[in-house]
């Protein structure tokens, strides 16, 4: 019974977790430009997050080392840095965006302005981090997200013609003002959104954290198998409400309060409360899970003691880091730059990075020395090689188009 | 090749074996480095592993306890916790709390 409740634990947290201000904005701005046009590619960043996302679990159980660690063990110092700068960086814009993505929450529910909430949402980041135990934050705050499915009852409740939805998302082309160059550069982000490279470091390492062994391969398949497509349906769920309210009317998503907006008008002021929890949450728990990958990243390459299942003066260089980066964090905010576009290039920058953070997975998922009999079988390869071709064209086009399109003006 | 009591008789390729893996503090099971470089003693025949460097200490390779996907090592006298011990005592243990378990 136990075990039961562990796995449904861990599922519900995971469909929670999925979703953070990336999977928000860009859900919510490709709905109201191209409908569902684009969903296609949700599904597909959802089935290679999942691939992914199995392939580390299975590594940290059989060998109880998560990603990066492994990471320059196969690539080598070099290679390895340049993998670490890259998922890097992706990773502090990203922790960026979430911290602005918590104020914005705020905002939207006090009226006060999202800068004068900034410095306490950062503060509040660190003292979660520096305080509380890893199973109950990655459990309070993935279940708090759980809230996001107002959006599928919004969606429900705005009664689309289904038939029409139906209708754009087996359509995969642009439509009225729209190119193929947006279009395409819109795929990119969504890609990037759904694969989002912190993911795996903060799932592998959170792996090690609550000490899996090859007994909790069952428990790490479920929540990938089961937890990340329900959170894919979130996203689409998103999608769809913009694509329902603001495509007919030619309204361009900007801002967080417009990505909420939906759910308002559906439901009224008790589902823009709902909403409005759920959007902190899902921020909240991302912004905690970066600043974690912040630290995870550069203490395993550099082979530093991490993780917060040991006191932290006895982490100390991998809170340091932590701490670094959230009050870098908290100055790139100041600076009153938009946190909704850091987040929309984020996911273009991240899509980028995609290729250096996944082929090592792959290597070392078929790697005996690791993973005993557990190896990759030729069906899982084969998925692994069509997805890491697809990242590598992804990561290439990412720049000129967004350059052509001008940032997908 | 060290031989050490689980490992003995086993042929490492040291590039995929050793180079830029996790070490292990035998003592108390923490993290401490990366092993950077490995030292061959070239005049055996055939020639064996002398020592592991990680960092600027030198770890001889009758410290190596065992070899698995991380190595673990006698840490003993090695200074392998310098700059983390120094951003300990002038950073994090400043901060209340930073000796306490998380909650």
């Amino acid at each position: 019974m136990k075990k039961v409740l562990g796995v449904t634990l861990g599922i519900l947290t995971a469909i929670g977790g999925f979703v953070d201000i990336g999977d928000l904005v860009t859900n919510a701005l490709v709905g109201a430009r191209f409908g569902l046009h684009l969903a296609w590619v949700v599904i597909v960043g959802v089935i290679g997050i999942c691939l992914y996302a199995e392939m580390c679990g299975r590594v940290v159980a059989m060998s109880g080392r998560p990603v990066f660690d492994l990471i320059r063990e196969r690539l080598g110092p070099r290679t390895g840095l340049l993998t670490l700068v890259a998922s890097f960086l992706v990773t502090l814009l990203t922790l960026i965006a979430e911290i602005g993505g918590v104020a914005l929450a705020f905002e939207l529910a006090s009226g006060v302005n999202y800068l004068l909430w900034m410095p306490l949402a950062a503060f509040a980041v660190w003292l979660v981090i520096w305080r509380v135990k890893f199973s109950r934050l990655e459990q309070v705050f993935g279940l708090m997200g759980l809230l996001l499915v107002v959006f599928a009852v919004a969606l429900f409740k705005l009664g689309p013609d289904w038939g029409e939805l139906l209708h754009q998302a087996t359509r995969p082309h642009p439509i009225g003002p729209e190119d193929w160059s947006t279009y395409a550069y819109f795929a990119i982000a969504l890609f990037g959104a759904a694969m989002t490279p912190y993911e795996v470091f903060f799932f592998s390492s959170g792996g090690v954290e609550e000490k899996w062994t090859r007994r909790d391969l069952v428990t790490a398949r479920s929540n990938v198998f089961v937890g990340f497509p329900l959170g894919g349906i979130l996203s689409l769920a998103i999608m769809g409400c913009t694509a329902v309210l603001f495509l007919p009317a030619g309204i361009q998503v900007g801002t967080l309060g417009q990505v909420t907006l939906p759910v308002a008008v559906a439901l009224g002021k008790i589902g823009l409360a709902i909403v409005l929890i759920g959007v902190f949450a899902a921020t909240f728990g991302a912004a905690l899970e970066t600043a974690l990958s912040c630290g995870y990243t550069i203490a395993q390459y550099r082979g530093w003691q991490w993780g917060k299942l040991v006191r932290p003066r006895e982490a100390s260089r991998f809170h340091v880091v932590m701490i670094v980066c959230i009050v870098l964090a908290m100055l790139t905010l100041l600076t009153s730059v938009d946190p909704v576009l850091v987040t929309e290039y984020s996911v273009v920058f991240a899509a980028m990075a995609l290729p250096l953070t996944y082929l090592p997975i792959l290597i070392v998922a078929n790697d005996p020395d690791y993973v005993g009999k557990e190896t990759n079988g030729p069906l899982r390869n084969a998925f692994g090689l069509v997805y890491l071709a697809l990242l590598v064209v992804a990561s290439l086009a990412a720049i000129p188009l967004m350059i052509i399109t001008k940032g997908g003006q | 090749m060290p031989r050490t009591p689980d490992t003995s008789g086993r042929v490492l390729h040291a590039q995929l074996h050793l180079l830029d893996r996790q070490l292990i503090d035998q003592a108390d099971g923490h993290l401490a480095g990366k092993i950077d470089d490995v030292e061959l003693d070239l005049d055996a025949d055939p020639p064996v592993v002398a020592a592991l460097i990680t960092g600027r200490e030198r770890i001889t390779a009758r410290r190596i306890a065992a070899i698995d996907t991380a190595v673990t090592v006698v840490v003993e006298d090695l200074d392998l916790d310098y700059y983390d011990n120094w951003v300990e005592n002038h950073v994090i243990a400043k901060i209340p709390g930073a000796g306490d378990a998380t909650e």
